[in-house]
């Protein structure tokens, strides 16, 4: 495990000597952009989920530079509640985070918050209580938005453009709070940016998602603008995530569908000034001739590429299982 | 093993003929592949499957297609013979027995071919039609009509197959790339009754990637490196010939031929590109196939 290398961990655990807890709610928080006040975002959640009647611990996965807030928690007291503090000793991503977070979880159900306050905390126990009702995934939308104008016209047009690839099922993506059962978690592809579309990946995984309205908290409704790269780096995340949905088992028709756009193109400047030749006039120093058999070479290179990936899908479909029962999961709830 | 996807109407019809057709004559076990299906068809099978120890039911967790729901069945089924047919009641279950005896005359894999087709002619007759045509041009494989889905496996072949994405019209092609032996009967095929069609002319584009994709996978198993090859030897006959001109014209007409010259590095651009990538998929198949056998078929005939 060359993870736990990477990993430096300390709990607070009430009582060990009274053998094994049952927990049945995991929190896991992964620290990694714009941390908010932790102590109270752990004491008021904490709270909320006690007087449901729930027995929960706490996992932060802590990037290494925010070793401050990591030591922060370490010296909270913590009232007999389970409080797991895990730090990074180099970057590992939000996505890892989790998944080293989710991995640690003792409970069946975990709930993935970032590390900031974003909702009512009334929301957990609401959440929790859908996956005990039988949902696999519940995904949290924020409704009202109590938010700046920046932030609303960002949500949405964002929202807009991922809510379209899930048919309208999920209405706000970028929220990133979302409740599921631990073998769903485990089940997901979560590595890059993709923590972002958890809902979306269950969706495809054939998981049930329910949504849960809640109105959003006060405190995140600060104006947030961020650097081009920023937004250079969503967009690749959409498209990323639109390769995934529809072109994971057949890149071809993906870089196809470029390679003939680009082909026709080519094929049609060479053909015009091939039929100008015919008419007598000369086409050697026309950079026009070289456009069309640079659009002609984009557009083979494409194919070509597309190609090499469908020999890698079909060298892979041996090894994994491109369906899921929707048994496994009657079994699971049980 | 009939792969369904809201196919309510024909279920229960279905199953009965079936039953009837198979009788006490063979062992044997139904498998509805249920795939998402938005209707009934779900509730309606496990109904028939409570009722029918012999008629199991698999319920995939969201609409995956076709190929993954055959090869859900396929994962599940546990007969020595394996028939596929299509939930739509368009196959003829009597045609069943005929098939598995064929198959037991020396055969891995038998297809039905529908001999008089009660489709549309224009947006479902003809487009088969070509796509016969090409698959055949394109694999190699003598095959009437690829688009039928009633068809009988020897177990040992299904568990070589893995069928992904859309290649269940593919399976004679990549069956015959593992080496089976495949034999072509005459089926009956009747008109849709119940229910609506879920084809259209909307997949062209796409079965024509495939078929692109199926000629690779196949030429690649034979011949690695083969289509990469000739598709850079292409590219660089085009450089050679814009070379040419390029040489040629200022001494033939005294204009300079500077576009030329850059046209024809642009196409051996291509052919160079086109060969690292040959090399980079050899690369990656290698370790595949080292350790795959390809020598079944030839072990079960002999």
């Amino acid at each position: 495990m060359s993870e736990l290398r990477l990993l430096s961990t300390e709990s607070q655990e009430p009582d060990a000597n009274a053998g094994p807890v049952e927990f049945d709610v995991s929190v896991i928080v992964p620290v990694t952009e714009r941390p908010g006040d932790l102590k109270a975002l752990f004491e008021k959640y904490s709270e909320a989920l006690e007087s449901a009647g729930h027995r929960c611990e706490f996992l932060f996965v802590v990037e290494p530079w925010y070793r401050g807030i990591a030591d922060a928690l370490r010296d909270l007291p913590a009232f007999g509640r389970t409080l797991h503090i895990h730090q990074a000793a180099q970057r590992m991503g939000q996505s890892a985070l989790l998944r080293i977070a989710a991995n640690r979880c003792r409970a069946p159900v975990i709930v993935a918050l970032p590390a900031y306050r974003r909702l009512d905390k009334a929301v957990l126990p609401d959440l929790v209580q859908r996956i005990r009702g039988g949902a696999a995934v519940a995904a949290v939308c924020r409704w009202p938005r109590r938010d700046s104008w920046i932030n609303k016209t960002q949500g949405y047009m964002f929202n807009r453009l991922v809510g379209r690839l899930t048919q309208g099922q999920i209405r706000d993506v970028a929220c990133g709070v979302t409740a599921m059962r631990r073998e769903v978690f485990q089940r997901l592809p979560l590595y890059g940016d993709f923590f972002r579309f958890i809902p979306i990946l269950a969706l495809r995984e054939g998981y049930g998602v329910k949504e849960v309205l809640t109105p959003q908290d006060a405190a995140d409704a600060g104006p947030r603008l961020y650097g081009p790269g920023v937004y250079l780096r969503r967009f690749l995340d959409i498209l990323a995530l639109i390769f995934l949905l529809h072109f994971t088992e057949k890149p071809l028709r993906f870089f196809g569908l470029i390679g003939s756009v680009l082909v026709a193109g080519g094929v049609g400047v060479t053909t015009w000034l091939f039929a100008q030749r015919v008419a007598g006039q000369g086409i050697s120093d026309r950079p026009m001739l070289l456009l069309g058999v640079l659009l002609l070479v984009l557009g083979f290179q494409a194919i070509a590429l597309g190609l090499v990936g469908e020999i890698i899908v079909h060298l892979h479909a041996s090894r994994r299982t491109s369906y899921r029962l929707a048994q496994d999961d009657q079994q699971a709830q049980l | 093993m009939v792969p369904l996807f809201d196919e309510e109407a024909t279920v229960a019809p279905l199953v009965e003929k079936i039953r009837e057709c198979l009788g006490p004559a063979h062992t044997w076990e139904l498998i509805l592949v249920d795939d998402g299906s938005t209707d009934s068809t779900a509730a309606i099978a496990t109904e028939l499957g409570r009722r029918d120890p012999r008629v199991r039911v698999l319920q995939l967790a969201r609409n995956y297609g076709q190929a993954s729901a055959t090869q859900a069945g396929f994962d599940h089924a546990r007969g020595r013979v394996i028939v596929t047919l299509d939930g739509d009641l368009q196959n003829d279950p009597a045609d069943i027995p005929r098939l598995v005896d064929k198959l037991h005359t020396g055969f891995d894999l038998v297809l039905g071919y529908r001999q008089r087709r009660r489709d549309k002619l224009l947006t479902r007759r003809i487009p088969s039609g070509m796509a016969n045509y090409l698959l055949r041009w394109i694999t190699g494989v003598k095959i009437r009509d690829v688009g039928c889905s009633l068809k009988a496996y020897r177990g040992d072949l299904v568990e070589r197959l893995r069928l992904y994405s859309d290649l269940h019209r593919f399976v004679p092609a990549l069956a015959a790339s593992y080496g089976a032996r495949i034999a072509e009967i005459p089926v009956q095929h009747h008109p849709r009754r119940r229910g609506k069609s879920k084809y259209g002319l909307s997949r062209i584009p796409k079965v024509l990637a495939d078929f692109l994709t199926i000629k690779m996978i196949r030429s690649f198993r034979e011949q690695p490196l083969m289509m990469m090859g000739l598709a850079a030897w292409a590219a660089f006959g085009l450089g050679i010939v814009f070379a040419a001109t390029a040489f040629l014209m200022p001494s033939a007409t005294g204009t300079d031929a500077v576009v030329f010259v850059g046209a024809a590095l642009l196409w051996m651009g291509l052919g160079c590109h086109l060969v690292l990538l040959g090399l980079l998929t050899d690369m990656i198949a290698r370790e595949h196939y080292r350790t795959e056998d390809n020598e079944w078929a030839l072990l079960e005939a002999g």
